[in-house]
């Protein structure tokens, strides 16, 4: 494996995989340190940088174009009509923070904003996005600055193996957008698509009822281009 | 030493990248050129593959190989040796390495493909034929293969006895009970599936990305069959989506992924579906459990007869140990019998699933003892209370650190205990049918061996490296916290890694091992690096330390040592190093396996569970309403991760008690609930608010932290508390979990 293997990746990535395949070589793991990376390569998709497959895709004879936002970022993709809009995400443009949990609609991991509403991007093939405005739970944050969801998971301990956290962050973004958050029984029912097998519902519920009495910036902001 | 960084509720350090998306799970390390794998699962249970046509696969667009026992690559058959640092099998059989099939879902061909969509297609074009016979799927139908395992696989005895219990449970003058309680098939179904991105750097470097709780454990599996030396071998795993369990052993998709990067020349990933998770990574074998106690009118018991009968696979032998790790551990009892049964049934191979053992067996067993509580007319604190066991019920020593009345007391008090009516029937909210119910968790402390190292760099960041695993539990968190508090660094100059196998080694992320584990190691580590530092102090003519006896010096504060007998003699960690002309110093630990000599204290954690239910009588499905858990566990790392291992334990507890079964399919042995809408777990609508408290002091006697894990004890005891409340809310005594609306209606 050497260097250029990893090109279509933002720089930071490139760096951090560069360690990881360093044969040989102890390898230096310090993921949470990548956190500015994360950032940055958010940055870099809302310039429209980004490159978009991790290498070649091959689409098919029957492939189709489609055009989308993500995070801010136009992209053109030309795709098998298979490909979910989750797939898409995850194996063409390397935003692997919505995970795939069930591929079934059942579990919440892959959960997206799509023009503000939350949707299961498993379900959902990618071609029907054509013109959509999705925001996964990388375009939350504004640069080093948390979405005040993300924050009030950080402190109230809303997870634990941080599997399901992306889909129940964009899903408690909605779900506080949505109103549906008056008390806790209203929380927990409107949040039960979102599977958590470490059983960190308590504090995800603590969380939301923190973060909803503040002011949504990053969403705000960011659905504000959406017509 | 001062503590100022164990025992606060340090939010999670790796909190950040979890929240943006930035943690990285095996599934995500996308290489240039990756093939995506697909499996075809075997439709029977039993019986011989007759003919396998892959030609339409083959033909598919973008297919690269299809693989089946007829062409894949014969490899050894690895042997790991778990006691010595060596991986866990619980599927002892190499996939693809012949035509038979021992249960459903078992992997008959592998497809791989460029991308993910042509893969999942041509695997839907291969054509499998079986000669199918009719599959054993329960003891009845498997009475055949009955057998008493003496042992389970970490050496344990399963079966115990001491005292007289038939003479007790014969004695006309005690008061008995007797009844069976059955525990269904369940399925760890962590949120992220199994998954291996596996690819060759020429014919003899491996790395391997694998979604596993013991990097170092498949790292020995994979290497030994591929016939390669470990360090051929790199695993990573840098976050584990969930385990509980069911990431523990080596299970076949990893070599199988590994094979298939092997024979395509590519890097292959193979992420497992969510059916596949349902056969492919194990689960808790179903129980049925005859409990027999036996107590005089004081509640005193006189016998505990604990008869454990579970289901293992035709592919290697693993025994849940319920009796020995509940009914052994748990009561002062003058006879106790305790008994293991084994079957061999056509179902794909079970696995530990958080507290193995304890976990179905405390639910046997605290149910028993609520039914005894009622016929003794008996509180059930009480009647708990006046069977405490001091001392191991079989080992005849002192349990260390031993806080379980505290546990009581405390939980008594916070859930309002004193105010229960006893009577069954006899509390209401409304309309509501409202049912209290208590039960003790235990889970032992157990420890492993670790290795760890400790870098101090002049600059005054520190990095310590051990191949341990977070799988939420906060493992990252915690052992920065250990690490900085021990080397006397603040917590946001120290990087803590695992989960590579190129770090010192660090044992399987289970037995809820770890914290003491590693922890310790870490402890050592830096021992042995202030050991250097003081080394260079004392012989340093610029030094306040010169000319000291190194055993006169230690860490006095944060990045000082200082003379014990005179204090105001320190010197700093970075004047140290400046003055040595060093770039860093390191240290490490190699924690040798316990000596041979038995420790004159038993190691074992204990707790209540105290829960609420509320029950609408018209239709009768259980809302647990309030729980609160008290744990004795030692010295608490951080309650912030300490409490969330609880509430997540209380909260798995709860599904196992009201939700979760998997259902086989008679005729062809197939799992029919494999899926998350027919495999319900808990929602947030299911989870109560959850209180959990800690008692108790630090073991010392354990550890140099005095902590004892606490990522199980929090599910053990929990369903048995949960079923009681359901008895004495509704008078309804359901023996099999779990107690569904149906179960009520009668």
């Amino acid at each position: 494996m050497t260097d250029s293997d990893f090109q279509s990746l933002p720089p930071t990535r490139r760096d951090f995989l560069r360690q990881l395949a360093a044969a040989g070589a102890a390898v230096t793991l310090a993921p949470y340190f990548l956190a500015p990376s994360f950032a940055e390569a958010r940055e870099t998709a809302a310039a429209g940088a980004m490159e978009t497959a991790l290498s070649p895709v091959p689409a098919g004879p029957e492939a189709v174009d489609v055009t989308l936002t993500i995070n801010g970022a136009k992209q053109t993709l030309k795709l098998d009509p298979r490909v979910s809009l989750l797939d898409a995400l995850r194996e063409r443009l390397n935003l692997t923070g919505s995970k795939k949990g069930c591929d079934h609609g059942q579990c919440g991991a892959c959960t997206v904003l799509v023009n503000g509403r939350r949707i299961n991007s498993c379900l959902s093939l990618a071609v029907t996005h054509e013109g959509d405005e999705v925001i996964t739970i990388e375009g939350l944050a504004q640069g080093n600055e948390l979405h005040p969801v993300q924050s009030a998971f950080i402190k109230h301990d809303g997870f634990q193996c941080g599997y399901c956290t992306p889909g129940q962050i964009c899903s408690a973004v909605a779900c506080i957008a949505e109103g549906h958050t008056k008390h806790d029984d209203e929380i927990r029912e409107w949040m039960s698509g979102n599977l958590c097998r470490c059983g960190a519902y308590p504090n995800i519920v603590a969380a939301i009822n923190e973060a909803k009495g503040q002011p949504q910036p990053a969403l705000k902001r960011q659905l504000s281009s959406v017509s | 030493m001062t503590n100022t960084l164990v025992g606060k509720p340090v939010d999670r350090v790796d909190g950040r990248l979890k929240v943006t998306g930035g943690a990285r799970y095996s599934a995500e390390f996308n290489a240039a050129g990756l093939l995506h794998a697909a499996l075809v699962l075997s439709t029977v249970s039993k019986g011989k593959i007759t003919a396998i046509d892959t030609a339409a696969a083959e033909a598919a667009p973008g297919v690269r190989s299809v693989l089946t026992h007829r062409n894949a690559p014969k490899l050894k058959e690895p042997k790991p040796d778990f006691a010595n640092g060596g991986g866990i099998r619980n599927e002892e059989r190499i996939p693809l390495s012949d035509d038979k099939i021992g249960y459903g879902g078992q992997y008959v061909a592998l497809v791989v493909a460029d991308t993910f969509e042509r893969a999942a297609h041509a695997a839907s074009l291969v054509r499998v034929s079986y000669a199918a016979e009719p599959p054993e799927l329960n003891k009845e139908q498997a009475s055949a293969t009955k057998r008493k395992p003496k042992e389970n696989d970490q050496g344990e005895k399963t079966q115990l006895k001491k005292g007289d219990v038939a003479a007790a449970l014969a004695d006309a003058s005690l008061v008995k009970i007797e009844a069976t309680y059955e525990t269904p098939t369940e399925t760890h179904n962590p949120m992220e599936p199994s998954a291996t991105v596996a690819m060759w750097e020429g014919e003899d470097r491996l790395v391997v990305f694998d979604a596993t709780q013991y990097v170092k454990g498949t790292q020995d599996v994979v290497a030994q069959a591929f016939g390669l030396q470990r360090a051929q071998v790199r695993v990573i795993c840098p976050f584990v989506g969930g385990g509980f369990g069911c990431k523990g052993a080596v299970w076949p998709h990893t070599i199988l992924a590994a094979m298939a990067a092997k024979v395509v020349k590519a890097p292959v990933k193979l992420s497992l579906s969510r059916h596949a998770m349902f056969s492919g990574t194990g689960h808790r074998t179903p129980t049925t459990q005859k409990v027999a106690l036996a107590a005089s009118r004081d509640g005193k018991l006189h016998a505990i007869r604990h008869h454990v009968e579970t289901l293992m696979s035709p592919f290697g032998e693993f025994v849940e140990t319920c009796g020995a790790r509940s009914t052994g551990v748990m009561y002062a009892s003058p006879a106790i019998e305790v008994e293991e049964t084994l079957y061999e049934v056509n179902v794909a191979p079970p696995t530990f699933m958080r507290a193995p053992g304890e976990c179905p067996g405390t639910y046997a067993l605290e149910c028993a003892l609520d039914e005894l509580s009622y016929a003794l007319k008996m509180d059930p604190v009480a009647l708990r209370l006046a069977n405490h066991a001091d001392n191991h019920p079989f080992k005849n020593k002192p349990f260390s650190a031993k806080h379980l009345k505290e546990a009581y007391a405390l939980g008594a008090e916070k859930f309002g205990w004193s105010r229960r009516k006893p009577e069954p029937r006899a509390m209401r909210d409304g309309p509501l049918l409202v049912g209290w119910g208590m039960a003790t968790a235990t889970y032992p402390g157990y420890k492993m061996n670790a290795e760890a190292k400790a870098r101090l760099n002049a600059d005054g960041t520190a990095r310590v490296q051990c191949a341990t695993h977070d799988l939420g539990t906060g493992a990252y968190t915690i052992f920065t916290q250990i690490s900085a508090q021990t080397l006397g660094v603040p917590l946001e100059k120290v990087t803590f890694e695992l989960g590579s196998s190129d770090l010192p080694f660090g044992p399987v992320a289970g037995g809820s091992n770890s914290t003491a584990t590693v922890g310790s190691a870490i402890y050592d580590a830096a021992q042995d690096l202030h050991n250097q530092l003081i080394a260079l102090a004392v012989l340093d003519p610029q030094s306040p330390l010169r000319g000291l006896n190194p055993g006169d010096v230690a860490l006095a504060a944060p990045g000082q040592l200082g003379s014990k007998s005179q204090p105001a003699k320190t010197d700093s960690f970075a004047e140290i190093l400046r003055r040595a002309g060093k770039e860093f110093v390191e240290g490490e630990a190699r924690m040798k396996p316990e000596s041979k000599e038995a420790p004159p204290f038993e190691f074992q954690s204990f707790g209540a569970h105290f829960v609420e239910v509320k029950i609408d009588p018209a239709v009768p499905r259980v809302q647990v309403s309030r729980v609160v858990s008290v744990m004795n566990c030692g010295q608490i790392i951080n309650p912030k991760t300490a409490r969330s291992q609880v509430l997540g334990g209380v909260i798995m507890g709860i599904g196992m008690a009201l939700e979760e079964e998997t259902v086989y399919d008679p005729p062809t042995g197939l799992p029919v609930t494999r899926n998350l809408a027919d495999y319900h777990v808990p929602v947030n609508a299911d989870a109560p608010s959850v209180e959990a408290y800690f008692v108790g002091e630090p073991d010392y006697h354990f550890n140099p932290l005095g902590a004892r894990g606490l990522g199980e004890i929090g599910i053990t005891g929990a369903a048995a508390a949960v079923a009681n409340a359901v008895f004495h809310a509704t008078g309804q005594r359901v023996r099999d979990l779990p107690i569904t609306p149906d179960k009520l209606l009668i």
